[in-house]
């Protein structure tokens, strides 16, 4: 299983409460922090590494996952928050209030959906895992929950290059620009011509003429960019009520094939998002484009609309109400966000203009970020310290903080392992988790 | 506070769970019975969370339905596979 890693916390934790000092022994192997409290980092840095994925654990863990091998890759993975399905990679079916470090060889991205993650291998391979019950997990068959990660064997013939996971699909792209889709097309979001849901990736035929470079999957609906074709580079399909297709100002309820968004006839998209019923773009010159639901205190949007600003952005995520981008300089902002992923309450601030609506993320005192993610209602950023820190809605533990509370503005996770030892970390959400993927 | 007003024509129908349901952000679903609409409840929770949301409808459209025609073909619940410490 790809020496699949799993270090489970629980079980000390229970038993140190239940058995009170017994667990010292054990706690050292798991390299995270016991009841909610941050661990020294040095200390935990030093346990992350001498955990061991063929250690034997007491005889209470004898249901752990066993790991067969493990590659020394250097990369660390860690999640946390709802594990409802499975999502987590944990093994279990249970929320995670903590990270916990899984371990999963060459893994070079990620993509976390309403409760199932796609992950990428550097060789260009595909795994999931979490909810299948619609099939976006692509393993051929529908499955309510996949604990492990598994392969997408269907797509061992192509080396995948771009994947995104949506509330219940999925997409994928190969080196070569085809586009596949699986997982609930009741809306037409797989974009095949009709409103069927596959367990196997499928190559949407659309696009066999084109050379797709990313797909981004939404709650209902999909968004496609694609390499080389300036007049038409953005399509989206699946529902359109909110105006997340971007192709008509006026209301279209659903398409199942996919039709070119309006509005970028002359301007060179290199990004694209969806999530929840929001659409996003970036151009080349660091604009972003806004289209579907409305953000807080707005109409929704049918038609692609540039955020007025003089920043220049480099990328950007979407909630489901909200969206955090990302400057060239290393500045975050946030659009929206009054809602659960709340960084304040703009009730006060009325406004016509979507522009006062953008804010700087506050308290990071000048500190430089260089990652961002956004999950439903929550956000996550990582900053050039080495930080990862989180805010907005918690009730599941999808914060990271130990507790199922709520946070106004970014607090610190604690991974209980030195970000500054890894050269690059990436975050990655889902509706109500959150990945930590770092690389030596 | 309601987390968001859905109209029932955007929400689905779930065999397995015989109920109206809408994504809930913490990844489960919203969900209200027939049942619940034909008294005039307009609220689906979410079975995983502390959300709801407000269900915009028509009562008079479920007064005259019937269940007893739905046939339950949804898949067995799925099998609680956590681990349980001794
Ligand atoms: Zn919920």
């Amino acid at each position: 299983m790809f020496g699949w890693i799993n270090r489970v916390m629980e079980e000390s934790e229970k038993l140190k409460t239940e058995e009170n000092g017994e667990s010292e022994e054990i706690t050292w192997s798991w390299g995270a922090g016991t009841d909610g409290l941050p661990l020294d980092l040095k200390d935990s840095a030093n346990a992350a590494i001498v955990a061991d994925p063929s250690f034997e654990v007491t005889a209470n863990s004898k249901t752990l996952p066993f790991v067969e091998e493990k590659k020394e890759s250097g990369d660390r993975l860690w999640s946390w928050g709802a594990g409802t399905d499975g999502q987590l990679g944990t093994g279990r079916i249970q929320d995670e209030h903590l990270p916990r470090q899984l371990s999963l060889p060459s893994v070079s991205s990620l993509a976390c959906g309403g409760a199932h993650v796609i992950a990428l291998t550097s060789a260009g391979k595909v795994l999931s895992w979490g909810r299948g019950n619609s099939g976006q997990l692509g393993h051929g068959e529908v499955v309510n929950n996949m604990l492990y990660p598994k392969a997408v064997t269907s797509l061992e013939n192509y080396f995948i290059t771009h994947v995104s996971a949506g509330w219940s699909h999925s997409g994928f792209v190969s080196d070569t620009g085809s586009l596949f889709t699986c997982g609930d097309g009741s809306f037409g979001q797989l974009g095949h011509g009709d409103h069927a849901s596959h367990c196997s990736p499928v190559k949407v035929s659309c696009f066999v003429d084109q050379h797709v470079a990313e797909v981004a999957c939404g709650m209902r609906h999909s968004l496609v960019l694609l390499k080389g074709c300036l007049s038409s580079q953005v399509y989206g399909f699946g529902s359109g009520k909110r105006g997340q297709l971007g192709f008509s100002k006026d209301k279209i309820k659903s398409i199942n094939l996919p039709k070119v968004v309006s509005g970028f006839e002359d301007v060179d998209i290199v990004g694209i998002a969806a999530n929840g019923d929001h659409s996003a773009a970036l151009s080349v010159d660091g604009n972003l484009y806004t289209w579907g639901r409305g953000f807080k205190g707005f109409e929704d949007s049918h038609l692609p609309q540039c955020l007025n600003s003089t920043l220049k952005f480099t990328k950007a995520t979407l909630g489901w109400n909200h969206a955090l981008a990302m400057t060239g300089d290393g500045e975050a902002y946030m659009l929206g966000g009054n809602h659960l992923g709340v960084l304040k309450d703009l009730r006060n601030e009325c406004s016509d203009s979507r522009e006062a609506n953008l804010k700087k993320v506050p308290g990071l005192d000048g500190i430089k970020i260089t990652d961002i993610a956004t999950g439903a209602e929550h956000s996550v950023l990582v900053t050039e310290n080495g930080e990862i820190k989180t805010w907005g809605w918690g009730e599941h533990g999808q914060l990271g903080l130990g507790d199922d509370g709520d946070q106004l503005s970014p607090v610190t996770v604690s991974l209980g392992y030195d970000l500054n030892e890894a050269a690059s970390t990436k975050v990655y959400c889902g509706s109500g988790f959150t990945f930590a993927l770092t690389k030596p | 506070m309601s987390y968001d007003d859905v109209e029932i024509e955007d929400m689905e129908w779930n065999e397995e769970l015989q109920s109206y349901t809408y994504p809930c952000p913490c990844g489960d679903l919203f969900q209200i019975t027939k049942e619940d609409l034909k008294l005039g409840e307009e609220i689906a929770r979410c079975p995983s969370c502390s959300l709801y949301i407000t269900v915009i409808y028509n009562m008079e459209d479920f007064l005259g339905s019937s269940d007893q025609n739905r046939t339950n073909k949804g898949l067995q619940p799925s099998k609680q596979q956590a681990v349980t410490v001794a």
